[in-house]
């Protein structure tokens, strides 16, 4: 109990380092008791979660949240149709939506026309103003490559569902079709997978 | 104290090597933020990347390592060599090992400043000089280690101030630290592979890259604020058993706090644990450290109205304070989850770079000069000047990033009401919304340079008026018994190590011991822990009378600093490392590159895309639903170095491959916003002509193999003969695609080879897997990583 400091005042300690000095007060409570609460924390929530199992991996959430989504969809899907989509490609509302997706989404690949060519040039995506088509031309086939893609590394797809959300999917497929006529003829490409 | 006999002798300082590293300090610092401000310039003016060695990816290496290493390095040697040959009352043990150390880290930073832009790195942040520059600082450390140690050794103080056990730790600490992450194959002289991968490379990166920030850019700077501070404010400083407290508690803590550079990732949710709550525990010993500063000036605060060297001491103290309360904040795993990948982290590092380090060192300096030339500061008030344009320029530079971080990280996590799509599914929308932020960071920037600028003006022209003064002092010989004489028992078999080990290993068992006899040594720990304090509170004079005598004995000190900065490192990384490759990679495995994807990889590397560009999906759904499902551990396993990366300026590539046709990258690479309108890429023409390394591309090959990668065998002829003709297919490809004109062996056919791969993994047949596991009965109290046991115990 050498150098107990008192509540008069601080303890200057003796030793002197090239003219420095130390001061030897208490450490400050609210400090302490903040390292406590940090250092129970730590206890506390690594006890309740190996040793009482409470709390979600990351992984086992993001797979219940993913499986509410792909549920919802399913419903949304269900009530999709051919006839359904060619209605809602002449809804304005769905189409300028589904234009303003293409334009930001769509655009580099496809081209500002659909036609894959800008200024002559030949863009990396397929025209989607002609009459032919690599994965088929009914509406539920194009929504099906756009939702899932067709990732390829020659003339490919990527999947749009995650990233865009089912209905900017549909929008952007009534926009597509709001550029073609229900009923017109649709041929399968040549190198179509569907073709055989 | 009296002592029988006391010899004085006079001795004279060794203050040239002072001046020198400071100078070298100012000088390197200005170049390292000329850098800052550029590249940050490039990134709102993408024009700016005027050529292959002036692009982005190669300069913001350059900035980091110049800043941290060339500025602040040279700072903390000059501040270290002044205060410590004052504080042992000794000149430096060798001006020859002194003047090796001066002129060998100079040439380290040339050869940085050179090998940079030219893209020779490996690729792992502030770790990316290439291996025969590695050799060179880890040299030129052991010589500044062995100048120190030898100087403590030969000192006329007999107690160490606390500003010498900061020195201590730091040293030691980024040896080990330097030494561990730096470990590589070298596959030429200006190349190697480091011998870490995927996991394994990423919590050894970031045990080096967060200590780095500890014991490079904190510990020293502490160890200076001791010294500088009470010298410049006049004042004792404020209390010596907080001093105590905050350096163990500091150097233990740090070092676990790792892992929260990958929080949400494919890291064992066990380390992410550690690395969040240890981050947290972190907050306090480095607030301890804020407050031994701060309140030092008690009794003083007069002098920030008059005094500048006072004025940057307290701000940068204060900057320290924030910063250290910032970064507990950032790894709580949910307010990560925003901020990771975003301006915010860059606004945080700021925070401690400029106002913390930056602001330290201007303190230092203007208190130094003039001392160091015998004459007086040429201008106070060009000084004062400084103060307020630097700080004005940190809180617009932190201010801006926190609105650019907080702000993009909003729109990148946004989803819509009912959960199921994302609010702004094009990355590019969030980037032009921050583009006026990333304008004010560079006004905050250049405001901050500009302050350097004009104290490299004042301090020149001090230097001018005066003329180099060596300090001389009579000072006491000490003899011999009175430092130094502490035995190996009394050293190590004591109180305070006992009862700080034994709770350890408790707490450990706690840990990592199965189900049952976890809790066991749970409640034993609490009750060990409970007689500890009990001890304590009677026989606390025995603890403090024991470490003051620790003081009087360096050698005992630095090895008990070194036990207790080693065992985070050993406790995070040897499970991790020990475990083998089948029990990592869960339900993936990566395919291996080849020869062509692997010579793809290096350019991608070179060229620092992982700057930008992250590989890691991590587990939240907007992540996944932006770039798919989430990166698994075995999806990185053949990944020397890994590239999950630490920013996010572009979007993730960890699933990129195969999602566009070749030529998508092909226009991408020639110019990015001929694809995405609105980006900030840098167009990359050079790879276009350039041609990929043929010549090593097999040594390469080889290094990987012996890495453990599992390629077949083959010679170098079956190498290069593998790339070209996969080059040869991707170029016919292109053609199909109206991209004509392309050479097989030039960088971008590679480079397009090596991001078609990215995110390729095989699915290894379950028998294969069973039999990785050990099977036989486990002896009952076999430690084991946490997550299994609790994968094993029922769920809730």
């Amino acid at each position: 109990m050498t150098q107990k400091p008192s509540n008069n005042g601080p303890v200057l300690r003796e030793h002197v380092y090239d003219g420095i000095q130390e001061y030897d007060q208490k450490l400050p409570n609210w400090w302490l008791f903040t390292w406590y609460i940090t250092m129970a924390w730590f206890v506390i929530a690594w006890f309740a979660y190996y040793q009482l199992n409470l709390g979600e991996s990351g992984p086992e959430q993001v797979e219940r949240e993913l499986a509410a989504i792909k549920s919802s969809q399913l419903k949304a899907l269900e009530k999709l149709s051919d006839d359904k989509l060619w209605a809602m490609s002449q809804d304005e509302k769905v189409v300028a939506a589904g234009a303003a997706t293409f334009a930001t989404t769509c655009v580099a690949c496809h081209g500002p026309d659909l036609s894959a060519k800008i200024a002559g040039a030949k863009l990396p995506g397929l025209p989607l103003n002609d009459a032919e088509w690599k994965h088929g031309g009914a509406p539920l086939q194009i929504l099906n490559l756009v939702r899932k893609g067709a990732p390829d590394v020659t003339k490919g797809m990527p999947p749009w569902e995650g990233q865009l959300g089912l209905n900017r999917v549909v929008e952007v497929v009534a926009f597509i079709l709001s550029k073609h006529k229900q009923g017109e003829p649709v041929t399968l490409a040549t190198d179509s997978p569907l073709k055989k | 104290m009296t002592s029988t006999t006391t010899a004085k002798t006079t001795i004279e300082f060794d203050d040239r090597t002072v001046r020198r590293f400071m100078i070298a300090s100012i000088f390197w610092g200005i170049v390292g933020m000329l850098a800052g401000v550029f590249i940050a310039s490039q990134l709102n003016f993408h024009q700016l990347n005027l050529a292959s060695w002036l692009s982005f990816g190669r300069l913001r290496p350059l900035h980091t390592n110049a800043v941290i290493f060339a500025f602040v390095g040279n700072m903390m040697f000059a501040g270290i060599y002044y205060s410590t040959q004052r504080l042992c009352k000794a000149r430096t043990a060798s001006d020859l090992l002194s003047s090796i150390h001066f002129w060998g880290w100079q040439l380290i930073i040339v050869a940085a400043a050179i090998t940079l832009p030219l893209g020779l790195t490996r690729g792992q942040e502030y770790a990316e000089l290439i291996w025969p520059v590695n050799i060179a600082v880890a040299v030129i450390w052991v010589v500044f280690a062995v100048n120190f140690f030898w100087t403590l050794a030969r000192r006329n103080e007999p107690s160490l101030y606390v500003a010498l056990w900061f020195y201590i730790g730091t040293i030691i600490t980024v040896a080990m630290l330097y030494i561990v992450n730096h470990l590589s194959i070298p596959t030429s002289w200006t190349h190697s592979y480091t011998i870490f991968a995927g996991v394994q490379n990423g919590l050894v990166q970031w045990w080096y890259g967060h200590n780095a920030v500890a014991f490079f850019l904190t510990t020293p700077i502490l160890g200076i604020m001791y010294y500088f501070l009470p010298k410049a404010a006049e004042r004792p400083v404020y209390s010596y058993r907080l001093s105590i407290v905050h350096f163990w508690s500091l150097v233990f803590i740090y070092i676990w706090a790792g892992p929260h550079h990958l929080l949400n990732t494919a890291l064992p949710k066990w380390l992410q644990m550690l690395g969040t709550f240890f981050s947290l525990m972190l907050w306090v010993p480095s607030w301890g450290g804020m407050l031994n500063g701060l309140l030092t000036l008690r009794g003083a605060w007069d002098k920030l109205r008059t005094d500048p060297v006072v004025k940057f001491f307290i701000a940068a103290v204060t900057f320290y304070g924030m910063a250290t309360f910032e970064g507990p904040l950032l790894s709580i795993p949910a307010v990560n989850a925003l901020s990771h990948y975003s301006d915010w982290t860059i606004g945080h590092v700021h925070a401690g770079a400029m106002g913390w380090k930056g602001f330290m060192a201007a303190g230092m300096f203007y208190w130094l000069t003039p001392r160091l030339y015998g004459t007086k500061l040429h201008s106070t008030s060009w000084a004062n000047f400084h103060f307020w344009i630097g700080t004005v320029g940190i809180l617009v530079y932190v201010g801006s990033m926190w609105v650019s971080g907080i702000m993009q990280g909003l729109m990148l996590n946004a989803t819509t009401p009912d959960g199921t799509a994302l609010v702004y599914p094009n990355f590019i929308d969030t980037l032009t919304s921050i583009r006026a932020m990333m304008g004010f960071r560079i006004i905050g920037g250049s405001l901050y340079l500009a302050g350097m600028l004009l104290m490299a003006l004042n301090i020149w022209m001090t230097i001018r008026k005066g003329s180099p003064v060596n300090e001389t002092r009579e000072v006491a010989v000490i003899e011999r018994s009175q430092r130094d004489t502490m035995g190996l028992k009394e050293a190590f078999l004591n109180d305070p190590v006992a009862c700080t080990l034994g709770g350890m290993v408790l707490v450990l068992a706690w840990l990592f011991l199965p189900p049952g006899a976890d809790v066991v040594a749970l409640v034993c720990a609490g009750v060990f822990i409970f007689l500890v304090v009990r001890r304590f509170q009677k026989g606390h004079h025995i603890w403090s009378r024991w470490h003051d005598s620790l003081l009087h004995n360096w050698l005992p000190f630095t090895v008990l600093s070194f036990v207790a900065v080693v065992l985070g490192g050993l406790v995070q990384i040897i499970p991790t490392v020990m475990v083998s490759r089948a029990k990592n990679v869960e339900d993936r495995i990566q395919q291996p590159y080849t020869p062509l994807e692997l010579a793809g990889r290096d350019i991608y590397v070179s060229e620092g895309c992982y700057n930008c560009h992250s590989q890691m999906i991590r587990t939240m759904l907007p992540d996944v639903l932006r770039y798919g499902d989430y990166s698994r551990l075995g999806e990185s396993i053949y990944d020397h170095p890994y590239q999950w990366g630490s920013k996010r300026t572009g979007p993730d590539l960890a699933r990129e491959g195969g999602k566009y046709p070749h030529s998508w990258h092909y226009d991408h690479m020639k110019d990015p916003r001929a694809i995405s309108a609105g980006s900030n890429m840098p167009a990359y023409p050079h790879l276009f002509t350039a041609k990929f390394d043929q010549k090593t591309l097999w040594k390469k090959v080889a290094v990987m193999t012996r890495l453990g990668v599992p390629y077949p065998a083959m010679t170098a002829t079956e190498v290069k003969t593998a790339a070209i003709e996969q080059g040869i297919q991707i170029v016919k490809e292109l053609e199909g695609q109206g991209r004509v004109g392309t050479l097989p062996d030039t960088q971008i056919v590679a480079l397009i080879a090596y991001l078609q791969k990215l995110g390729k993994f095989d699915v290894p047949d379950l028998e294969g897997r069973l039999k990785g596991t050990p099977a036989g009965m486990p002896f009952p109290l076999r430690p084991g990583i946490p997550d299994e046991h609790r994968a094993a115990t029922p769920a809730k």
